[in-house]
């Protein structure tokens, strides 16, 4: 049987298909940063939040680097309006249709965020009185975050296979649909949750040295700490990505074990970037970063690949007619340049404020 | 008709968006307002030397920060989340004709949150001019981010040329992008100034509360004189229909219009005989029932500009139940359930013609009616004969301006009739003779008078 796709919006594209594949898979590059930051970051702020009960390093550490949380939870989602937005205009009748099957657990999602939100808020600006109770916060915090990360692989996942629609449609009533919570989720949810622990890790490491001047030997101590995450979560990611690797597909998985040159060249620097980071981290944090980032974009243009191949025999955006919005675009490009520049000049006078005039 | 629908039980998909939408709108005109409100007010307190005012703009801008950064940027991200699976066609068709003004809004946003943040983590680390400038730049953002959403929104009810001459910016400078531009602007100051008196009611220094409150009362006064005057204009590019279904021809509409003018009065009379003329007595109970009354008229408001734009969802180019107007022919001779992606039959099963009437209500008439929730079928149609019903559904967009035509074979239509007729268990027969007594059942009609 022939499967049950809408068909795309009558209207031409704004612009050709590749252009608008690139800002998605850019757009996501820059939403996986704060994402994995604040879902690493959760759950390594609910250990030290535990063990803070006994141990003064970890209590420390709690109060210092959740500072920083509240911003990244802004990112996460600010940067992720992006992707979505360009994942709905290429892949919508997709994209909707995977939403629609599933729709009050995806819906649930807004309610989970907010929640989350909050509970770091709370969490950063009363954790002292919150006493022993702040752990439960931030506890719930990471789950909330975990249930969030969770449905969007479900959705994203069935999304590229349209093929299972109309069965899902006839399975249940429209909505209620919980996931399929197959092997590959979970292999899928792994393998990001444990690059969100990797890349916190890491970030936590980063952010420790601004505490020198303050509490030097807390600083060396979360620096270590922090870098023991990233180099236990990118270590594990080995066999994880192996697991992940190996519950797509065949022919999926093939592509990536030569099967198209492009996408295994991809993988292996990918991962040999990886093993750079870790070998880096205790001598350069810069180095390390560079590389690690290098790893998260290739793994998000990978993905995309994998994306397109698991589309192919269904759907192509490349067929679909293209009529450019050229000024519109054009004028988003500038004002993007200018909103750079923006927060940049912010930025500036809020890290050095004594040069502001 | 493109996609499975979503029947969320009771609520139906039209107020499980309006709920999100108007909590939204009530804090997202703030996050516009409130942007003008901090620097203004900043500005002043420097000016005046007033340091018990600046450390009032500083507890405020906490506020402002935990209501509108996660309440209002996650409920947003919440009507965009809920509109894709309420009407995913409608909400692709604004995503094709619009994605660039949704990136140059995204731009906005990044430079807002950005922003605020600065400004609320800045009080001690940037001097004066730098933080009030920092401020600036949020309210900028904040106001261009209203600017671009407005034309979007503003699109669906008056797409105006867009129809015959689809561009970028036919459909952005539609009609009433302008008007309605200048009357959000005005609600943004009004809710800044309501906002402002919720946190201006708890200031322990009677004299400096005294101050903020009739301040803020101010904004409320100034916010709400523009809106009638912005208002009229607006209503002066709506449709001659939108204008008549505020104005008389569908009852519940005109009633929430009234309500709408009903509430903003009671705003402006509380807030100039409370906290502007007397603003020592004003308490934080006060300050929350005028912050409800404004939300009660956000929330009347935003369902009568909504209820206008029946039955269209993108006015004069796509119904409310997402059939665009240039397939209705097609779809007409083709059927609905043939036409629909996701159904389980796509020709009437003639052995549960009443299942079939399900769905067709669902692919046809779920994006507005409940079967029970709010805007119930089985209340719209108690009491109505086959032949009432029939005659309903073969003039639906004549007898009620404010909903589509149904569109489907006879067959299908049929189905429908039945399946409605079965909603209601009518009563039962009465000896022959007697007054009221209806000859047709549902059993009686198994949908066969025309080919």
């Amino acid at each position: 049987m022939n499967p049950v796709i809408p068909a795309p919006v009558p209207i031409p594209l704004p612009a050709p298909a590749w252009l608008v594949q690139l800002l998605l898979v850019f757009t996501f590059i820059l939403h996986l940063v704060p994402m994995n930051l604040l879902v690493g970051g959760a759950v390594i702020l609910s250990i030290s939040s535990y063990l803070g009960r006994r141990h003064t390093h970890h209590r420390e550490l709690a109060r210092r680097a959740t500072r920083a949380m509240p911003p990244v939870v802004a990112f996460t989602i600010t940067l992720g309006v992006a992707p979505l937005l360009f994942l709905q205009l290429l892949y919508g009748q997709l994209f909707y249709t995977s939403s629609v099957l599933m729709a009050w657990s995806w819906l649930a999602i807004v309610l989970m965020v907010m929640l989350a939100y909050y509970g770091i808020y709370w969490f950063t600006m009363q954790q002292e009185e919150l006493g022993p109770r702040a752990f439960w916060v931030i506890l719930l915090t990471a789950l909330l975050l975990l249930y969030v990360m969770k449905t969007f692989v479900e959705n994203i996942s069935l999304m590229q296979q349209p093929q299972d629609f109309y069965a899902r449609f006839l399975a249940g009533a429209v909505g209620n649909y919980l996931g399929s919570n197959s092997p590959l989720v979970f292999a899928r949810l792994t393998h990001f949750f444990l690059a969100a622990l990797a890349v916190a890790g890491l970030g936590l490491a980063i952010l420790a040295r601004s505490w020198k001047a303050e509490a030097p030997e807390l600083a060396v101590w979360a620096h270590r700490y922090g870098l023991r995450w990233f180099q236990a979560g990118t270590g594990l990611q080995f066999l994880v990505g192996l697991w992940f690797l190996f519950s797509l597909p065949a022919e999926i998985r093939g592509i990536f074990l030569g099967g198209d040159r492009l996408a295994t060249a991809l993988l292996v620097v990918a991962v040999v970037l990886a093993v750079l980071a870790m070998a880096a981290a205790r001598k350069s944090l810069a180095a390390s970063s560079v590389a690690i980032l290098g790893t998260v974009s290739l793994m998000a243009v990978i993905r995309h690949l994998v994306r397109i191949a698991y589309l192919r025999p269904y759907f192509d955006p490349h067929t679909l007619p293209v009529e450019g919005q050229w000024t519109v675009f054009a004028i988003f490009a500038v004002l993007l340049v200018a909103g750079i520049a923006t927060v940049g000049w912010m930025l500036f006078h809020f890290f050095h404020p004594a040069r502001a005039v | 008709m493109n996609y499975p629908v979503w029947e969320p039980p009771m609520l139906g998909g039209g107020l499980v968006i309006g709920i999100i939408a108007i909590l939204h709108v009530f804090v997202s005109h703030f996050a516009v307002g409130g942007g003008l409100f901090l620097p203004i007010t900043e500005r002043k307190a420097y000016r005046e030397k007033n340091a018990a005012l600046l450390d009032y703009v500083k507890s405020h801008s906490k506020f402002f920060v935990l209501v509108v950064l996660v309440f209002g940027a996650v409920s947003g991200v919440g009507i965009w989340w809920s509109i894709g699976l309420v009407n995913p066609e409608a909400t692709a068709t604004l995503i094709h004709v619009f994605v660039w003004g949704w990136a140059i809004e995204w731009v906005f946003f990044i430079v807002e949150i950005a922003a605020a943040f600065i400004y609320y983590y800045g009080w001690d680390r940037l001097d004066p001019k730098t933080h009030l400038m920092v401020g600036w730049i949020y309210f900028a953002s904040a106001w261009l981010s209203l600017f671009v959403i407005n034309g979007i929104l503003a699109f669906m009810l008056t797409p105006g040329r867009w129809i015959e001459s689809p561009s970028f910016w036919t459909a952005f400078f539609n009609p009433s992008m302008l008007p309605s531009c200048v009357v959000r602007t005005a609600v943004s100051v009004a809710l800044a100034g309501v906002y402002g008196l919720v946190t201006a009611s708890t200031l322990r220094d009677i004299a400096l509360r005294t101050e903020v409150v009739r301040y803020a009362a101010k904004w409320v006064l100034v916010g709400t004189l523009i809106i009638p005057l912005a208002g009229v204009w607006y209503i002066s590019t709506l449709p001659p229909m939108a204008r008549e279904i505020s104005m008389g021809a569908a009852p519940a509409v005109t009633i929430f219009a009234g309500l709408s003018i009903f509430f903003s009065a009671l705003v402006v009379t509380f807030t100039y005989f409370g906290p502007y003329q007397h603003p020592r007595y004003f308490n934080l109970t006060f300050a929350f029932v005028i912050a409800v009354l404004a939300l009660s008229t956000t929330g009347v408001t935003e369902w009568v500009r909504e209820a206008v734009r029946k039955p269209y969802i993108i006015y004069n180019y796509m119904y409310a139940n997402t059939l665009r107007v240039a397939d209705l022919s097609r779809v007409r001779q083709q059927g609905v359930l043939e036409s629909a992606r996701f159904v389980r039959h796509h020709q009437v099963d003639p052995l549960k013609p009443l299942e079939s009437g399900r769905e067709v209500f669902r692919v046809q008439c779920a994006s507005c009616h409940t079967v029970d929730g709010y805007n119930s079928i089985r209340f719209a149609v108690k009491g109505w004969s086959s032949d009432m019903i029939e005659y309903q559904l073969l003039h639906l967009n004549e007898l009620k301006g404010f909903m589509p035509p149904f569109v489907g074979t006879d067959a299908e239509r049929q189905a429908l009739r039945d399946w409605l007729l079965s909603l209601n268990p009518q009563p039962a027969p009465r000896e022959p003779g007697s007054p009221g007594v209806q000859a047709e059942t549902p059993a009686a009609s198994p949908g066969a008078s025309k080919p």
